[in-house]
């Protein structure tokens, strides 16, 4: 037979790359080298786990900075002198309606135009009204920062929670899937997740450390509570509300937590804080870990232009003074503020006689505090997905079960009908399985239930594409050719039906992943994939393996 | 007699053809029937589609659903389904959200519900050691883009199908693969509905495979078909028909009995989800089969004479 030796290096060497991908599902290999170490996962169906879909307030967002960029925007003019009757935002996203007398068009114009040239186009012009609104790729661009660091700040908080293999996705334009597998305290990371980071910058109102506890612990006595009995949100608002009085107005105590403690509940320092220095998360351009001409690492962060001239002024009249970064209501650090910062861009050094680990540890924390409050957008959970690990394991138990049921029968039948060519058939099928898992598991794909029925139609298929070949054959036999013949024209005739069935299966499945979601999308891999292995497995591997019995063998029949 | 023998040896042991009216007629009617059922009735969508919540629990000791009524009941839920199912112990509870408010409050009033529930599961039944299996809750935005993303991949699912039949085979196999596709589906979900089945993204998935499977079928049949067309042609399209059905039978009845066999496996054993999925499958392969032969077959008779009128005329 042509080539023969030819398709049994190719048969042979797919088969064996389905051995390597497929070994570590079964076997432990962790101890010894293998080529492959990946594994199957199971979807959160399966082996239990947390699935939350969150929708990101984009829009608000984008209002509220648009409402922030106006603040900044009518400083400068007054600055500048050129008063207007009005600025405000406009009907549509992103746009924003300047109404002013005739006289001070031209400067207004002119301030926009320099000031604002990557941010603002120029939409309309007329009847003593500016209309400006975004560039589509600076909105664009904002959106998509918008959403990335809602992704950040989401894992940031999960994995200070500790989860195996948390998986957190942009789901559509404003969404993002989060999958913790097995968790198991689930309504805890759901709380985690569910809040919105909120970064503020406050001045710190120095007192002695000592006066400060002494007050939190007489508040925290009268009340009968502490911080292991409530939430620190809720602690928080319950403690400033008894001290009311005590404090001076418009401060506030919040806490650091001890950088030698484990938790903020063992080691808590208080500060006091005043709260009104408008300058929030939302004034920072980015935050970034750098080093210091010695190689020291310190926080470097860049405010936007609204934010650089709070930031100028807030500076200018308050050197000397503390100031804290504050996220969710925790203090994150608190340096001195050495001098005014005019250009917008700051340094946070951080203490000295740590080591350099400890410091970069520190560096990293602060920065990405720092980033995840540059964009608070609320988050809203629109689906949530909670399988007990017990009901998973259950249902791949009986799954299993059922398969193996299934299976079998079909083995049996595959043998009592064809004979030979119904080991061979069975032979092929059990590569095929094999196949598909391995070639699953070097995607590094998900096994969901639906996959799971995905697999076993592409069996269905794997099993038809058999039937047709061998039936084929025995039509040939009947009209009276010789077995080698048989082989030849049995295989060559049902091709095309084989072919046409799995193209148009092919072509559906790409429709499906294309247009499906989550589990859809997991039925329509496994289905592409189940159609690749068994034109290997079920018609070219058994193909193979016939010639090689008829010709090597010289295996003069093969009942069917 | 010699006329018998000389048929049988024509275009096989079966005239499938003479009996397509019948069977043709049947298909239609009952096809029609599923249609009319589904669109008066209108179809259970699960949680999935419309939103909501489901619970499941099992309990450690004896539980009846009467208890688990009476905890609901207190708490003002909307629309509260309560199931038992596999032992005694196990229950689904379901509630719809409540509605005519804006989407973010209906998201935090199923949060708050889904949360308050669980809570008085834990303290009320508490000696009863409640364990939470499994918590689905879908707001009401993403169940409608689940259901609008769903349908429109079956639709695109359908029209790539009418394309790839009509270049590779003919356009006149085209319809027949189509609206045999459609009538499976149709029915099958009639079928669910009738027994009082939800469908949900699961179901969705099982409508898909049958769809794979009688695509399948279909598309084999009319390998067949054009096969024998080229030698057979002169001898009309009824003849071809037949004689292809008939060559194709057996493998027919094999391929469909074998998926049956493994899906009624799965029906039996596996439970829940799987069973559903199962459920749909075997009913889809039954229906699956059927109308490869006489729904996707006649179809291509029909197109025959709406090709040869013209010219007749």
């Amino acid at each position: 037979m042509e080539n023969l030796r030819m398709r049994s290096i190719v048969a042979l060497f797919f088969m064996a790359i389905c051995l390597v991908w497929v070994a570590p599902n079964v076997l432990n290999t962790d101890k010894v080298w293998w080529p492959s170490q990946k594994r199957l996962n199971y979807g959160l169906d399966i082996q239990g786990g947390l699935h939350l879909v969150m929708g990101v307030d984009v829009a608000g967002v984008v209002r509220e900075g648009t409402t922030r960029l106006i603040t900044g925007l009518t400083a400068e003019l007054t600055r500048d002198g050129s008063t207007v009757q009005s600025i405000a935002p406009g009907a549509t996203e992103g746009q924003i309606e300047i109404a002013l007398g005739a006289a001070n068009h031209d400067k207004v114009n002119k301030l926009v135009e320099e000031r604002y040239s990557t941010v603002l186009q120029k939409m309309n012009d007329a009847d003593g009204k500016l209309t400006y609104r975004y560039f589509d790729a600076y909105l664009h661009d904002y959106k998509s920062k918008v959403i990335q660091q809602a992704i950040e700040t989401i894992r940031n908080r999960v994995d200070e929670f500790g989860v195996a293999e948390p998986s957190i996705s942009q789901q559509g334009e404003d969404r993002i899937l989060v999958q913790l597998p097995g968790m198991a305290d689930a309504e805890k990371a759901k709380q985690l997740i569910n809040t919105t980071a909120k970064l503020d910058f406050m001045l710190v109102e120095e007192r002695p450390p000592a006066e400060l506890q002494a007050l939190v612990e007489a508040a925290e006595k009268a009340g009968n509570y502490n911080l292991g009995t409530l939430k620190y949100s809720e602690y928080i608002t319950r403690l400033n509300k008894d001290l009311q009085g005590k404090i001076p107005a418009k401060t506030q105590i919040l806490f650091e937590k001890n950088e030698n403690a484990a938790t903020l509940e063992v080691g808590k320092m208080p500060f006091l804080l005043h709260g009104d220095t408008n300058l929030g998360g939302d004034s920072i351009s980015d935050a970034f870990v750098h080093f210091d001409q010695y190689g020291a690492p310190e926080v470097s962060l860049r405010f936007s232009a609204s934010g650089a001239t709070l930031f100028k002024n807030l500076t200018g009249q308050n050197k000397g003074h503390r100031m804290a970064v504050v996220l969710d209501r925790v203090v994150k650090t608190a340096p001195v503020i050495q001098n005014e910062i005019p250009n917008g861009e700051a340094v946070i050094t951080l203490g000295g006689g740590r080591d350099r680990d400890k410091k970069m540890e520190e560096a990293k924390m602060v920065s990405t505090s720092l980033r995840a409050g540059a964009l608070p957008a609320a988050l809203e959970q629109l689906e949530e997905r909670r399988v007990g690990p017990t009901l998973g394991a259950d249902s791949i138990h009986k799954a299993q079960m059922a398969s193996y049921i299934g299976a079998l029968l079909i083995v049996l039948f595959m043998l009592a009908r064809y004979r030979g060519m119904g080991v061979i058939s069975n032979i092929t099928l059990g590569l095929n399985v094999v196949a598909v898992l391995a070639l699953l598991t070097s995607l590094g794909a998900t096994l969901t239930l639906p996959g799971i029925a995905g697999i076993a139609l592409t069996v269905g298929f794997a099993v038809d594409a058999n039937v047709l070949i061998n039936e084929r054959m025995r039509e040939e036999l009947r009209h009276g050719a010789s077995f080698s013949l048989a082989v030849k024209e049995g295989y060559a005739k049902a091709m095309s039906a084989i072919m046409d069935a799995n193209i148009t299966t092919a072509c559906t499945a790409c429709v499906l992943y294309y247009f499906g979601t989550g589990p859809v999308r997991g039925f329509a891999v496994s289905l592409l994939i189940g159609i690749i292995t068994t034109l290997f497995a079920n018609v070219f591997v058994s193909k193979v393996l016939v010639d090689t019995l008829v010709h090597k063998f010289g295996m003069k029949k093969l009942s069917v | 007699m010699a006329t018998q023998v000389a048929q049988q040896e024509s275009f096989g042991r079966f005239d499938f053809v003479s009996k397509v009216g019948l069977f043709g007629g049947l298909s239609a009617v009952i096809f029609i029937l599923s249609f009319v059922y589904l669109a008066v009735r209108g179809i259970t969508y699960g949680i999935d589609f419309v939103g909501g919540t489901e619970i499941q629990v099992k309990f450690g000791s004896p539980v009846t659903i009467d208890q688990l009524r009476k905890l609901t009941d207190g708490m003002s839920l909307n629309n509260v389904h309560l199931q038992g199912f596999g032992d005694q112990n196990e229950f689904i509870i379901r509630f719809q959200t409540a509605t005519g408010k804006t989407e973010k409050e209906i998201n935090d009033l199923q949060n708050q519900s889904v949360a308050k529930l669980k809570e008085a599961i834990a303290t009320q039944l508490g000696s009863s050691q409640p364990e939470i299996r499994r918590v689905d809750s879908v707001g009401p935005q993403v169940g409608a883009e689940l259901k609008r993303n769903g349908f429109l991949a079956v639709f695109y699912c359908l029209l790539v199908i009418l394309i790839y039949v009509a270049l590779r085979f003919d356009y006149k196999y085209s319809p027949g693969a189509v609206i045999c596709l459609f009538h499976d589906a149709v029915i099958t979900l009639g079928i669910f509905v009738a027994v009082g089945k939800e469908v949900n993204v699961p179901i969705l998935a099982a409508i898909l495979t049958l769809i794979g499977y009688s695509l399948n079928d279909t598309i084999v049949v009319f390998d067949r078909i054009r096969e024998t067309e080229h030698a057979f042609r002169s001898k009309g399209m009824g003849f071809v028909i037949n004689r292809a059905i008939n060559d194709m039978f057996e493998r027919t009845l094999i391929t469909s009995g074998t998926v049956f066999v493994s899906a009624i496996c799965l029906y039996f054993f596996a439970g829940g989800t799987v069973s559903d999925i199962a459920f749909a499958i075997c009913i889809g392969i039954i229906f699956g089969t059927y109308s490869s032969i006489y729904v996707a077959a006649p179809l291509i008779l029909l197109m025959e004479k709406f090709n040869l009128n013209p010219k007749a005329a």
